[in-house]
């Protein structure tokens, strides 16, 4: 997404290409984290008779995560714009 | 972000790019290991009448945490792959636009 950090930067410029660069990684993790934990919450049954997934939960869990991916998208459009809301003068 | 975005910078950045998702897998691992521990204990201990757990409780924490990471690395798949989807329509776009005005 945002540009990483390379070597036509200035000192400034690079410091905070790593720091969008660490956010942003970040994001990404926290990211994985909630559809991993939503998705468990969602398709896995809690009585732990196996250890692996049967068919029905791993058909669960692909189509989850790209819903949850469809949503985040949809979150992200809908934040983008009412931000701009907020920006444009009254 | 992937590493081939590394390939270009001087040796000190990419050091410290290394070490600071280093870093974060590190954290990230200690903190799936609390979350996992929470929600085992969550969902298969429910009587305080021993001390010690009982072998169903035993066997269900077991078969929790096998579940859980193939959960995780089930999903970290398709992660990967929508993420690359997500970047693939991305690039295609640039191209388009970049296309237009050209």
């Amino acid at each position: 997404m945002a540009t990483p950090p390379n070597s036509n930067m200035s000192p400034a410029e690079k410091a905070k290409a790593f720091d969008m660069a660490q956010l942003e990684m970040e994001y990404r993790v926290d990211l994985y984290n909630a559809m991993t934990a939503s998705c468990f919450a969602k398709c896995m049954d809690t009585r732990y008779k196996e250890g692996d997934l049967n068919v029905g939960e791993n058909s669960c869990v692909d189509r989850c995560a790209a819903k949850y991916w469809q949503v985040t998208g949809i979150v992200g459009q809908m934040l983008g714009g009412m931000q701009q809301q907020q920006q444009q003068p009254r | 972000m992937n590493p081939a975005d590394l390939e270009g910078l001087p040796e000190e950045d990419k050091q410290k790019m290394v070490s600071m998702i280093d870093n974060m897998q590190m954290k990230d691992s200690l903190r799936m290991y609390n979350r996992l521990v929470e929600k085992c204990f969550k969902d298969c201990v429910d009587s305080f009448r021993r001390k010690n757990l009982d072998s169903n409780e035993e066997r269900c924490v077991t078969k929790c945490c096998e579940k859980f990471l193939k959960h995780s690395a089930r999903v970290s798949v398709r992660f990967a792959e929508l993420n690359a989807g997500a970047e693939a329509m991305m690039q295609q776009q640039v191209l388009q636009q970049q296309q237009k005005g050209g």
